[in-house]
């Protein structure tokens, strides 16, 4: 016997003094909601109505046990709204960087509904994601890792204010190499001011800058070249200003109106995992239809991995005749 | 190093412009010592020019005046054949040290070698005729202060590779993490231990070389001779080149070492010495604007100081 759908046929004819009005506000058959007291009577081993005039009246038994069938069922509803709380309504944070695509991050966020998973999106630097995910305040996050290791790479490049005339950035070439960016002798006599390269906070992960630097030291740039910024949006009005260039991930540059070249050296782009907070046995995995929506979030091409040149490069350079290099020389 | 850069300048005009270098030099991350000094008025300014430096291929030049003085006196015959045998030679990208095959170069040539194109190898097979104690014991002699020569070049190149195992990158690192430390992992970075003298002896040098006041006439003629051959342009001749301006000069790189000391002879007459011996903490090999700010350095003193 389902005890609930019997006491609720029950108290819906004691409040209608009613089996038709009581079927009715069910939204069940009549006869279905007379079988259902006839089968409590039976249970209880009483009348619960007096059927014997033209109006029903609740029997004695039926006042006595009104109050009792009524809790029951309050608690009964009272356990699945804290049963649907538990599961569908708690938030499950994910980190993801600064300025990812809102459309993708709604398509996330719907996907997930779909699913009962309410996702909340925050905006965090590098190394909060990453805490957050150990500490139990992220159950995703977007993690960075070096681009040749991780499963989605971000082409970082430089943008800068549209016709800029410090930069080769006419022509048919689509990527920027570091040495073009050593100042210029102008014809004048002093090199034309070299503008500084900002970097986002989202570029500011140790292993990142230090690749940076030795690769801008190797290509002949003085040190102190590339900058933090401070906020994006001042940064970027520094840039569309002409006296600056910004280090960026394509989609940034475009929506506010800047000119973007990406680094010809992959190494120095952005690397990311989408990885899950640990479980508390064993790891936890990140389902897949997640993984896909903040790739594309992200402004991910593909894997970091594939499309040839992952780490850094042994160029022509490297290649040199090392024994000689350690020699003095002229 | 001494925490205080110390400038010289006969006048307040001529200090502003030292300062002025070294503020330029700063900037791009260059410490190091400066000299310059016209042969015919005296004047001079720089700054930290007693502190003591590791000389690298600048040590070429106290070297070839040593060996010029033996010839000058006869007791050395520059037409001396020396066969290299290139299994055996000094490491170096130029010059005899790159040779792959056997040669026989007579000891006049290998002095050209050595100051034309930092010859490694050259520079070594002249102190087999000329020992290293021979050549320090030689310098003394002569008072060059605090100028000394205690290793052969490829000595240079045996500790860096001890210390680094053939590893540029690391080599490099070491040598800018021990910068201005008391303690060298490359020995030959230590100025107690290496090849070394200050801006202010080398530029004595090149004023006694200039003004005949070393060794003999024949001497220093030849040395002068041999230094205006310099292929070298980077550096101080990157911002003295004209036919009226005859640069002589000697290049000297190692590591995160990038020095150049020379003689600037303008065909008006004036004739200023100089000696940029810098350091930097760039992790890169090439620094074309740390030597274009040699350069410029080397015009604004030479400007500066003519008549």
């Amino acid at each position: 016997m389902d005890l609930l759908a019997h006491l609720d046929a029950y108290v819906a004819t004691a409040d209608e003094a009613s089996f038709s009005r009581a079927a009715d506000r069910l939204g069940i058959a009549q006869p279905l909601l007379s079988r259902r007291i006839k089968t409590l009577e039976d249970h209880f081993g009483g009348l619960l109505f007096d059927r014997s005039r033209r109006q029903i009246t609740t029997t004695e038994l039926g006042v006595l046990l009104l109050p009792y069938a009524r809790d029951v069922l309050d608690r009964a509803q009272r356990l699945r709204q804290v049963a649907e709380t538990a599961g569908r309504g708690r938030v499950r944070a994910v980190g993801v960087p600064a300025h990812c695509a809102p459309a993708a991050l709604a398509r996330a966020i719907r996907a997930g509904t779909e699913r009962g998973v309410t996702l909340g999106v925050r905006e965090l630097p590098p190394p909060e994601r990453l805490s957050g995910l150990s500490d139990g305040s992220l159950a995703y996050a977007l993690v960075r890792v070096p681009p040749e290791q991780g499963a989605l790479r971000v082409p970082l490049g430089v943008a800068t204010a549209p016709d800029t005339a410090d930069l080769p950035l006419g022509g048919s070439r689509r990527v920027l190499h570091l040495e073009e960016l050593r100042p210029r002798r102008a014809r004048g006599g002093r090199p034309a001011a070299a503008l500084p390269v900002l970097t986002l906070p989202e570029d500011h992960v140790p292993y990142h800058e230090d690749r940076l630097e030795r690769a801008a030291a190797r290509a002949g740039l003085p040190p102190g070249r590339f900058r933090p910024a401070g906020p994006a949006a001042a940064a970027l009005a520094e840039t569309l200003a002409g006296r600056a260039l910004l280090l960026c991930a394509e989609p940034f540059a475009r929506q506010n109106g800047a000119d973007w070249l990406p680094l010809a050296d992959r190494s120095l782009h952005r690397g990311y995992e989408v990885r899950a907070a640990p479980a508390r046995c064993g790891t936890a995995a990140v389902p897949g239809w997640l993984a896909g929506l903040l790739a594309s979030a992200v402004g991910a091409t593909g894997h970091g991995a594939a499309g040839g040149a992952g780490g850094p490069r042994a160029g022509a350079a490297a290649a040199d005749d090392v024994p000689v290099r350690l020699a003095a020389r002229g | 190093m001494s925490a205080a850069v110390v400038y010289v300048g006969d006048d307040s005009a001529l200090t502003d412009v030292a300062e002025a270098i070294a503020a330029d030099w700063a900037a791009l991350g260059v410490r190091g010592s400066f000299l310059a000094r016209n042969l015919d008025t005296g004047e001079q300014l720089g700054f930290g020019v007693q502190e003591l430096t590791p000389l690298a291929s600048v040590a070429k030049v106290p070297l070839a005046l040593v060996v010029l003085d033996r010839i000058a006196a006869g007791d050395l015959d520059p037409g001396h054949p020396v066969t290299l045998d290139p299994a055996r030679t000094s490491v170096g990208p130029t010059g005899l040290a790159a040779f792959r095959h056997a040669a026989t170069v007579a000891v006049g040539d290998l002095l050209l070698s050595m100051l034309s194109v930092s010859d490694n190898a050259a520079a070594d097979a002249l102190l087999d005729l000329v020992p290293v104690a021979e050549v320090d014991a030689r310098l003394r002699a002569w008072g060059c202060g605090e100028l000394r020569m205690r290793h052969r070049m490829n000595h240079m190149y045996e500790c860096a590779a001890g210390a680094a195992g053939n590893d540029f990158s690391l080599a490099l690192e070491l040598a800018i993490r021990d910068d201005g430390t008391d303690r060298q992992t490359i020995e030959t970075l230590d100025p107690a231990c290496a090849n070394s003298g200050s801006a202010a002896a080398l530029v004595e040098l090149l004023r006694r070389v200039w003004c005949d006041e070393i060794s003999a006439p024949a001497a220093t003629d030849e040395l002068r001779r041999l230094m205006g051959l310099q292929v070298f342009t980077q550096r101080l001749a990157s911002e003295l080149r004209a036919d009226t301006l005859r640069w002589s000069g000697k290049t000297g790189t190692f590591l995160h070492l990038r020095h150049e000391i020379g003689v600037v002879e303008a065909a008006s007459g004036d004739r200023v010495a100089i000696a940029a011996l810098s350091r930097t903490g760039r992790r890169a090999g090439v620094a074309a604007d740390v030597d274009w700010a040699i350069g410029v350095a080397g015009r604004s003193a030479f400007e500066a100081l003519r008549r």
